[in-house]
C-alpha cells in the first residue's frame, strides 16, 4: 500500500476532489450534545465537517443498505402487471468512516454478495462507494466508552477494504491507499511523499492509543467456544434473554446486521412498490407464520438469536468473521445492558458459575 | 441449483388457469407462467423445492411444490390461513400474480435409489410429500417397496382423493388411510396416523428404508416417536420443514433456525439435522 502526507489544513481538500469526481459525499458532522451523524456535503456546511467526534450511533450501513428500499414498482395494466425492478445506482464517498463501520460493510460484503444469491440492490449501491477510512487517535473525543474494536480486531487502524484511510499525526495526515482508486488521487499536490519518522510517528500513535480503549477486554474466544459447542447453560440465555425489552435498538444501529422483511404498499391508484424494510431478530413477530404458530417458543430463544448467529463458529466460518465489528453502539443503546460485550462476559463467566462447587 | 437470475427478488407474471377446491379452506391453483421460456426452465425444479409466491399489494410468500416435475402441468395447493393466501383464493382463472424460485435443496431422490419409501402425511402435510411420491412412481424400478400413510381428522379433509385412489390400484403400492372421526360413512381406519403401522396386515420395513414424515407439529412428534421406537434410525427420517420467509434465497434472515437457513439449507432436512436446530417444527 502505498501513502502520503497531507497538511492539515489540505485534509478536506479530499473531500473537494471527490466532489469535484461528481460524487455525493456523505461525512460526519455534531448535532446537539452527543449526538453525531453522517450527512451529505454541500458547499454550505463544507466548513462544520468535523473529523474528531462520537462515531454517530447510526452507522453508514443505510448508505448500502437503506432502512426503507424500493425493490420493485409494479403498474396495473392491460389486466396485467407490468413489474419493474427500481435500482439506484448512486456515485457516493463517504469521508471519515471509522474502521469498525469499514469491517461493517467488509461484512455486508461478504453476506449479500457472497454465497449462491448476489443481491442486486446491495451490489448497485455499493459498486461505486468511495470509502475513506478515519484512523481513531483522539482516546477523548473518537474513542467512546463502548468501543472494543481492539477484541474484535478491527481497529483502530483498518488493515484493508478502505479505498483511502486518512490517520492524524498532528500537524499533518497520513493517507494511505488501498485500492487503485484511492492510489489516483496521489496524483494531486496536495499529497506530498513522506519520510521515515512519519511512519515512526505513525507506530508510536497507534501503540499508545491501543493501551487508551476504556473497554479493553471482551472475550470473545471463550464465549464463541460456549456457545458453538452447547456450553451455555440454558439459565444464562434465560438471565440475557430477561434483560432484553424487543425494542430492536441492537439490531437497528448495528453495522453487521442484515435481516429485513418485504411488504408491498400502495403508490397511486394502479401502481404497487414492492419494499424491502430493515427487521430484528429480537422481536416477536420475526418468525410467527400465518395462522400464528411460532417454532421459537420461549421469549429467550429470540432475544439470544442475535447472539447465536454473531457468535456460533457455524456462522464465522461461513462469513470467514464473526458479525461484530466492536463499535459498542449495541452496548450504548441497551436498556437492559445485554449490549455484545456484557453478553460476552456473561458467556464466559456462566460455565464457571454453572458447575458444582 | 439452477443458474441465478440477474435480480433474485424479481418474480414473472404467471397465470392462474383453474382453480380446484381439495378440502375446506384449501384449493389447488393451476398456473403457468405467461413466458412460455420461463415455465420451461422452472419445470426442471426438484421434488421438494418450493417457490415464492407474489400477490400484488398483498406481498409475497413460500409455497411447496406439490407436482413432481415429470408431470406436466403446474400447480400449488394452499390453505387460505393469511392475508396473501386469501388474496390468492380470491383469484379467478385468467388472472395475473407471479412466482419465483424454485428455491431450496428438495428431496435427494438419487440418494433413496434401491430403498423402500414409506411416506407419512397428517391433513396437509401431503401437499410437499405430493412431489416426491409422484416422481417416486413414475421412476417405479429405482425404489423397493412404497408406502403411503395418509390420516387426516374427518374423511372430508383426506388429501388428494383422486391421487389416493388412483395409488391404493397401482400395483407395488400401499395405501393406508385413516381419520381421527368418522363421519358419512367413513369404513375405514379410525385413529391416529402412526395408528396404522400397528394394523392388521401392515408391515413398514426397517431396514434399507427411508420414511418421509410431513404434518401438523402435534402429528409429527408422535410419528417421529413410533418411528423411532420400532427401530428408524433419525438419519432415515425425513421431513420438509415450514418457516416465515421473506427471501428464499438466504439473505432475510426469517427462516435461519439454529445453524440453518430452511430456504437454502432445507426445507428438506434428516430428523437427526432436525433435531440438532433445536426449535419446534
Amino acid at each position: 500500500m502505498k501513502a502520503r502526507i497531507v497538511a492539515r489544513p489540505d485534509v478536506l481538500r479530499i473531500v473537494d476532489l471527490l466532489r469535484a469526481d461528481g460524487r455525493e459525499v456523505l461525512a460526519p458532522f455534531r448535532g446537539r450534545g452527543r449526538d453525531t451523524y453522517f450527512d451529505t456535503v454541500t458547499d454550505e456546511n463544507r466548513g462544520r465537517i468535523e473529523l474528531h467526534l462520537p462515531n454517530p450511533y447510526y452507522p453508514p450501513k443505510r448508505y448500502v443498505l437503506p432502512p426503507i428500499e424500493r425493490l420493485l414498482r409494479v403498474e396495473r395494466k392491460n389486466g396485467g402487471y407490468e413489474i419493474e425492478p427500481t435500482y439506484a445506482e448512486p456515485r457516493r464517498a463517504i469521508f471519515g468512516i471509522r474502521s469498525c463501520d469499514v469491517a461493517g460493510i467488509h461484512h455486508l460484503d461478504r453476506f449479500y454478495l457472497g454465497r449462491d444469491y448476489r443481491d442486486p440492490y446491495y451490489e448497485k449501491r455499493r459498486r461505486h462507494l468511495f470509502l475513506v477510512n478515519f484512523v481513531c487517535t483522539d482516546p477523548e473525543r473518537d474513542i467512546g466508552e463502548e468501543c472494543f474494536c481492539l477484541c474484535t480486531d478491527t481497529g483502530p487502524a483498518a488493515r484493508g477494504q478502505f479505498d483511502l484511510q486518512l490517520m492524524d499525526l498532528g500537524d499533518e495526515f497520513m493517507a494511505v491507499a488501498g485500492t487503485p482508486a484511492g492510489e489516483a488521487l496521489f496524483v494531486h499536490p496536495i499529497f506530498h511523499r513522506g519520510t521515515p519518522a512519519h511512519i515512526a510517528r505513525r507506530r508510536a500513535i497507534l501503540e499508545d492509543v491501543r493501551r487508551r480503549f476504556k473497554t479493553t477486554t471482551s472475550w470473545f474466544a471463550a464465549a464463541i467456544r460456549y456457545v458453538s459447542q452447547g456450553g451455555v447453560p440454558e439459565k444464562t440465555w434465560e438471565q440475557i434473554g430477561n434483560r432484553c425489552l424487543e425494542c430492536g435498538g441492537c439490531t437497528y444501529v448495528c453495522p453487521a446486521c442484515t435481516c429485513f422483511t418485504v411488504s408491498d404498499r400502495p403508490a397511486g391508484p394502479d401502481t404497487i412498490e414492492r419494499v424491502r424494510l430493515w427487521d430484528s431478530c429480537a422481536l416477536s413477530g420475526f418468525t410467527r407464520m400465518a395462522g400464528g404458530f411460532n417454532p421459537r417458543r420461549a421469549r429467550h430463544d429470540r432475544r439470544n438469536r442475535r447472539f447465536f448467529r454473531k457468535l456460533a463458529h457455524h456462522f464465522i466460518q461461513r462469513e470467514l468473521a464473526m458479525a461484530c465489528v466492536g463499535c459498542g453502539r449495541c452496548a450504548a443503546v441497551c436498556h437492559g445492558d445485554i449490549g455484545m460485550p456484557s453478553v460476552v462476559e456473561m458467556i464466559r463467566r456462566a460455565p464457571k458459575e454453572a458447575a458444582p462447587a | 441449483m439452477n443458474a441465478a437470475p440477474e435480480n433474485v427478488y424479481l418474480p414473472q407474471a404467471a397465470i392462474l388457469d383453474r382453480v380446484v377446491a381439495e378440502i375446506p379452506e384449501v384449493k389447488t391453483f393451476y398456473w403457468r407462467f405467461a413466458d412460455p421460456a420461463a415455465q420451461e426452465a422452472f419445470r426442471r425444479f426438484r421434488p421438494g423445492q418450493f417457490a415464492q409466491v407474489s400477490l400484488w399489494g398483498a406481498g409475497e410468500f413460500p409455497a411447496s411444490l406439490p407436482p413432481s416435475p415429470t408431470e406436466a402441468e403446474t400447480f400449488f395447493t394452499i390453505r387460505q390461513v393469511g392475508s396473501v393466501t386469501t388474496a390468492l383464493h380470491e383469484l379467478r382463472p385468467g388472472d395475473q400474480f407471479a412466482v419465483r424460485g424454485p428455491y431450496g435443496n428438495g428431496f435427494p431422490m438419487e440418494d433413496y435409489h434401491g430403498r423402500n419409501l414409506v411416506f407419512v402425511a397428517g391433513g396437509i402435510g401431503l401437499i410437499p410429500l405430493r412431489s416426491c411420491i409422484v416422481y417416486a412412481l413414475a421412476h417405479r424400478d429405482h425404489y423397493q417397496r412404497i408406502q403411503i400413510f395418509h390420516g387426516a381428522k374427518t374423511p372430508h379433509e383426506l388429501m388428494y382423493v383422486d391421487n389416493l385412489r388412483e395409488w391404493a390400484r397401482t400395483p407395488g403400492v400401499e395405501c393406508h388411510l385413516t381419520v381421527d372421526r368418522a363421519a358419512d360413512g367413513w369404513d375405514g381406519h379410525v385413529g391416529v396416523v402412526g395408528s396404522l403401522f400397528k394394523r392388521p396386515g401392515v408391515s413398514v420395513p426397517m431396514d434399507n428404508t427411508t420414511a418421509f414424515v410431513c404434518g401438523p407439529p402435534i402429528m409429527f412428534r408422535f410419528v417421529i416417536r413410533d418411528l423411532l421406537a420400532m427401530g428408524f434410525e433419525e438419519k432415515n427420517i425425513v421431513s420438509t420443514l415450514e418457516r416465515y420467509m421473506k427471501c428464499g434465497v438466504g439473505k432475510c434472515g426469517h427462516c435461519c433456525i439454529g445453524v440453518a437457513y430452511v430456504c437454502v439449507d432445507g426445507p428438506v432436512f434428516t430428523y437427526q439435522q432436525i433435531r440438532k436446530l433445536g426449535e419446534d417444527i
